[in-house]
């Protein structure tokens, strides 16, 4: 066991050994930053996407059903409502006419949604992600803030127009903006009436995109959807825990094969480290060898060697996992925000808000420094095991 | 379930810990066939040299199983928010046959190779080495069991399913929605706790006199109470202490107090009962040296310290763990 004086002197030793090779240490903390920097940026925008997809899903509703028909959606007649009249549990059920009108002129693909607020439960709260105006009565439409910008052409235009399939104009009046803080969401959004979007879809009268089930009691979210699907066979029946796990398994999935391409990034700098710490100088052997003749040995060689590596990839980190913190809070990732989040046209102006925790630290800890320590020992060994003769010859 | 950052992380740390293993088995190997402490040949200086690197080896891989320890804890939580089913790290942990036995190994694993360094560092301390093969041996037999580990892992992440919306009717194939339960069954509280109390007094009791005068039969006793009582708390942990952390009587479970959640009060928890015991059983294990290696001085120090800081560490871990207990039942409630 050595004692904690002579540790603190070998870490003294170690620092000052480190700054007479600044310019060598130096090298290797700029490469390592960056390396840790790439890492942590992206495991931050996953976490930080992971929880805005689950603050909004959280208002979702519990169940939603969709026709399918040879493998592909299609609209879902309301008479099926009925059916399910028999289950009991279900709270309400909502149907809800959802799809996409593409703009020619801007190349922009809108998202258009259509219900009753009036008619599910919480529906009034939609209320509350509208930042001026209000819910929208017949022929109004709420615009997602991208939808605004790019309709009024940065004016304050109330009435505009769109096409219906067979290219007759549909004319609505602006009820109101959404707020920004939903923009994931509503960016790209036109929320209407049930309706409006029926007509601006020209939909036949007893038809809808899906239907939202809302289940009274949370226990019995999987019992009511394994009832409906048994009751509806020609159904998808979607509950909201699946599309939870869902973006989290292909957010995870997409950081994880970023990871696998940053991997090459760190298999590069351990080469770089590896090869850095084994070409010793003539300076650093005789260094070695001095430290030797007066009567260090090979083990405090090697917990010199240790605390380099440990004050190296601390620094390193710290300066990484800092600046990754920058780019993902201010600069909203926007290295990476293409692969994670997709490439539509219309890009919603994300406020990222990244989360720093135990996990995710050593998770990226685990992925970079664990590397270079494991990389540098054996360089640190042969540094170790010089003779203390050497200096002389 | 390879492509995530969890999974990665996990397979990278558990390779290098045994490709470090390994380099420093081959050495072992050498110093077993060819160690000749009486020569001068440049064969056993370079041997001599590499006993240095084995060891360094072993150390850094025993900080990194911890490391992957504490990952893999981490990671079942993540997890369960993507596979079916799964509420917590405990439904993760036992979504396949490979979950729970790859934290033991883990944890045996970290066990190993602090004893492993124990070894060694009473190797060291005679200049005649007299531990040298024995701790090569040790050594060999600690490959396996973190080989072990890497396969019991690496098919534990195969065989995770993510809970991915599939195109035709998503709910049927999503079965096992309710919640994976509990990882035991139902104890009966009163005699596990005072088992719990029981023994930890006299593990402190035990403690207090091996302090003072080392006894080589009350010392194995000790450390088969100790063995024993890191079953028991584990278990105490999970079935009772757990629920009074998170306030809910049916939520037991020994992995979510790591979580910020309940003030990440678990690693103190886990912080002081690994290490409690693993000082505890050590202190054991070190009678199996010999007395006529002449190391006995060193092995008597060490125990000494060794039973300090397992009764220390113990009286922190009791009053840490029975906190909410205490809490709820005589002061009624937070």
């Amino acid at each position: 066991m050595m004692s904690f004086a002579r540790q603190a002197n070998i870490i003294d030793y170690s620092l000052s050994s480190l700054w007479r090779r600044r310019f060598k240490s130096l090298g290797v903390m700029v490469v390592f930053a960056g390396v840790i920097f790439l890492l942590a940026s992206f495991q931050m925008t996953t976490k930080a996407l992971t929880n805005a997809a689950s603050d909004i899903l959280a208002f979702a509703p519990e169940i939603t059903i969709q026709k399918m028909k040879a493998g592909r959606q299609e609209s879902i007649p309301l008479e099926y409502k009925e059916k399910l009249a028999v289950i009991l549990g279900i709270r309400a059920i909502t149907p809800r006419i959802w799809g996409y009108y593409f703009n020619e002129t801007s190349g922009a693909n809108y998202t258009v949604l259509g219900l009753d607020p009036f008619s599910m439960p919480l529906g009034d709260q939609l209320g509350e992600a509208i930042d001026t105006g209000a819910l929208p009565l017949d022929h109004e439409a709420v615009l997602g803030q991208g939808v605004f910008a790019e309709l009024a052409g940065g004016g304050d235009a109330v009435i505009f127009s769109l096409f219906r399939p067979d290219l007759s104009l549909k004319t609505f009046s602006r009820a109101g903006v959404f707020k920004a803080e939903t923009n994931i969401l509503t960016y790209d959004t036109l929320f209407m009436n049930l309706d409006d979007a029926r007509d601006l879809f020209s939909l036949p009268a007893d038809m809808a995109t899906d239907l939202c089930v809302t289940v009274a009691n949370p226990n019995e979210v999987q019992t009511i959807a394994k009832k409906i699907a048994a009751l509806l066979p020609d159904t998808r029946v979607v509950t909201r825990q699946q599309i939870q796990k869902t973006y989290q398994g292909v957010f995870g999935w997409r950081s994880g094969f970023a990871s696998i391409c940053l991997l090459t990034a760190l298999a590069a700098f351990i080469i770089f480290a590896w090869d850095k710490a084994s070409g010793l100088t003539p300076e650093e052997r005789k260094e070695i060898s001095i430290l030797k003749i007066i009567g260090w040995q090979t083990s405090d060689v090697l917990t010199l060697r240790f605390w380099e590596g440990v004050t190296v990839s601390t620094v390193s980190f710290v300066v990484g996992y800092t600046l990754a913190y920058v780019h993902v809070s201010f600069f909203e990732a926007s290295l990476f925000r293409p692969v994670l989040l997709g490439w539509s046209v219309l890009h919603p102006a994300l406020r990222l808000v990244p989360s720093v925790e135990l996990g995710e630290t050593l998770l990226i800890l685990c992925l970079t420094v664990v590397p270079y320590l494991a990389a540098t020992i054996i360089p640190a060994w042969r540094a170790a095991i010089i003779p203390a003769d050497s200096a002389l010859n | 379930m390879f492509l995530n950052s969890w999974s990665l992380a996990l397979s990278l740390l558990s390779l290098v810990v045994l490709i470090l293993i390994a380099i420093a088995v081959r050495t072992a190997i050498k110093v077993l066939c060819s160690w000749d402490p009486a020569s001068d040949s440049n064969r056993q200086i370079r041997l001599e040299n590499e006993t240095w690197l084995s060891s360094t080896l072993v150390q850094y891989a025993m900080g990194f199983q911890i490391m992957s320890l504490i990952l893999f804890v981490l990671a079942a939580d993540y997890f369960s928010q993507v596979i079916s089913g799964a509420m917590c790290a405990t439904g993760s942990l036992a979504a396949n046959q490979y979950g729970m036995p790859t934290l033991q190994l883990k944890l045996l694993g970290a066990f190993l190779s602090g004893f492993w360094i124990i070894l060694h560092a009473f190797d060291i301390s005679s200049e005649r080495y007299p531990l040298l093969k024995a701790k090569y041996i040790a050594l060999i037999c600690l490959l396996p069991v973190l080989a072990a580990d890497v396969v019991s892992q690496t098919l534990y992440l195969a065989n995770l399913k993510p809970d991915i919306i599939t195109s035709c009717c998503a709910v049927v194939f999503g079965e096992g929605g309710e919640s994976t339960g509990n990882l035991l069954g139902a104890v009966p509280q009163g005699a596990l706790l005072t088992i719990f109390y029981g023994l930890a007094a006299l593990l402190a009791i035990a403690g207090y006199f091996l302090r003072k005068n080392p006894r080589s039969s009350l010392l194995w006793l000790n450390g088969l109470v100790w063995l024993l009582y890191l079953g028991v708390s584990l278990v105490a942990i999970t079935t009772i202490f757990s629920s009074y952390i998170y306030a809910m009587p049916y939520h037991h479970c020994p992995f979510c107090i790591l979580k910020p959640d309940y003030g990440s009060i678990g690693l103190l928890i886990y912080g002081t009962i690994l290490p409690a015991a693993f000082f505890g059983i050590s202190a054991a294990l070190a009678e199996v040296i010999p007395v006529r290696l002449g190391i006995k001085e060193v092995v008597h120090r060490f125990q000494r310290m060794a039973v300090l800081i397992s009764s220390a560490l113990l009286v922190l871990f009791v009053l840490v763990v029975s906190y909410h207990f205490v809490l709820y039942r005589f002061m009624g409630g937070e």
